[in-house]
C-alpha cells in the first residue's frame, strides 16, 4: 500500500510543477496569509516539490516531510534557498517519527486529500503538536454546493489513480481527530479552504 | 528608494496583469468547455432520440468534454478555476443541450452561439458566487450533523 502510494507520487513529481504552476500563483497570497501564523518549531507535511517554501515567513525552523523520494529530490534546491533552517525527511504522515508534543506549528497544504486514512494522519499531527500549538491547513474539500459536489464525487475515482481525492471533508476530519477549528476561510468558492485549528 | 518603489510597482502591475489574464482564461475555458460539449451533442442527437436518453448522453458527453478541457487548460488557468465552472457547463449544460437537440432542430452556428453564451454566463455566475463566499468564517466546533 505504502509502496503504491510512494510510486504514485514519484510519478506525479515529474509533472507536478507544470500542472500546479497556475494554482501556485493564484493561491500564493492566501497561503502567505495563512503561513504568517507559523511560529516556533514547525512541521510541514507532504512538502511536494517545495513550492510553498517561498511563501513561508523567514527565519523559522522547519522540518518538511514527504513520502515520495521523487518529490523530495525536487524540493532540495528550494529548501536550500529558504532564509531559515529547513530540513527535509522522507516520512509517512500516518506514522511520524517524532516524540509527542514536538512542534509549535504543523502545516499541511493539499495533503489530506491524499493521505489514505486522513483521521489517523490528523491524530498523528495532534500527537506531535504541543498543547498550545496550531494546525494550519490549506486544503481542497468537498463543496456544499450539490452540483459541484456531485462532480467531485464522479471525478474522485479518476483523480485518485494519479493524484488526490476531490471529495474529502478535511475540516470535519480535523474535528474528528481532536482539533477545534478556530478559523475557516474560503479561498476559492467553498472548494479551497484555509483553516486554523488548535488541539481541542 | 525611488527605484525600488518603481520596481515594486512594476512587479505589482505585472502581477495584476497576470491576475486579469487568469480571469480571462476562466472565460476561455468555460466557453471552450461549452462549445466542446454542444458540438458533439448537436452532431449526435436529433429529434428521433428519446429526450431522457438524449439528456443522459448530453451529460456523459459534457462531462467527458469537461475532463479533456480540464486536462488541457487546468495547468494554464488553474485546476479549480477550470473545474468548478467546467463541471456545471459540461454536466448540466450537456443535459440541457441534449434535451434541446431532441426537441428541436437548430443550426450548428446557433448551437455554438448558445454554448458560448452559456459558457460566459456560468463562469460569471461562479465568479460572483466565489466573491459572495469569500468573507472569513470564524467559528467554534461544528455540529455533528454538518459533517
Amino acid at each position: 500500500m505504502i509502496d503504491q502510494l510512494r510510486a504514485k507520487w514519484d510519478r506525479a513529481s515529474r509533472t507536478y510543477d507544470w500542472t500546479t504552476r497556475s494554482d501556485e500563483f493564484r493561491f500564493g497570497a492566501a497561503k502567505r496569509h495563512l503561513f504568517a501564523r507559523m511560529r516556533g518549531r514547525c512541521l510541514m507535511l507532504a512538502t511536494g516539490t517545495g513550492h510553498d517554501f517561498q511563501n513561508f515567513p523567514p527565519r523559522l525552523s522547519v522540518t518538511a516531510i514527504d513520502i515520495s523520494p521523487g518529490m523530495l529530490d525536487r524540493a532540495r534546491e528550494r529548501a536550500r534557498a529558504y532564509e531559515g533552517r529547513l530540513e527535509l525527511a522522507r516520512m509517512d504522515a500516518r506514522a511520524l517519527a517524532f516524540p509527542d508534543q514536538s512542534f509549535d506549528t504543523v502545516v499541511a497544504v493539499c495533503t489530506f486529500c491524499s493521505v489514505p486514512d486522513p483521521v489517523r494522519g490528523l491524530r498523528e499531527l495532534r500527537r506531535v503538536l504541543k498543547p498550545d500549538g496550531r494546525l494550519l491547513l490549506f486544503e481542497h474539500v468537498r463543496s456544499r454546493l450539490t452540483p459541484l459536489a456531485i462532480m467531485q464525487d464522479l471525478l474522485t475515482p479518476l483523480t485518485r489513480r494519479f493524484g488526490p481525492d476531490m471529495n474529502r471533508d478535511t475540516v470535519a476530519n480535523a474535528e474528528r481527530a481532536g482539533f477545534r477549528v478556530v478559523r475557516e476561510e474560503n479561498v476559492y468558492l467553498d472548494l479551497v479552504k484555509s483553516v486554523e485549528a488548535v488541539p481541542a | 528608494m525611488n527605484v525600488s518603489r518603481e520596481a515594486l510597482q512594476d512587479t505589482a502591475g505585472r502581477s495584476r496583469l497576470r491576475g486579469c489574464a487568469y480571469l480571462l482564461g476562466e472565460y476561455v475555458a468555460g466557453v471552450v468547455t461549452a462549445v466542446a460539449t454542444a458540438v458533439p451533442i448537436h452532431a449526435l442527437v436529433d429529434r428521433d432520440w428519446d429526450m431522457v436518453v438524449a439528456m443522459l448522453a448530453g451529460t456523459v458527453l459534457g462531462t467527458a468534454a469537461h475532463l479533456v478541457v480540464l486536462a488541457l487548460l487546468g495547468p494554464l488557468v488553474g485546476f479549480f478555476h477550470v473545474m468548478a465552472p467546467g463541471a456545471v457547463v459540461g454536466m448540466y449544460g450537456g443535459m440541457l443541450f441534449g434535451m434541446r437537440d431532441s426537441m428541436q432542430a437548430v443550426s450548428r452556428s446557433r448551437a455554438v452561439a448558445v454554448a458560448v453564451a452559456v459558457g460566459v454566463l456560468v463562469v460569471a455566475a461562479v465568479q460572483l458566487y466565489d466573491r459572495a463566499l469569500r468573507p472569513e468564517v470564524e467559528r467554534g466546533p461544528r455540529r455533528e450533523t454538518d459533517s
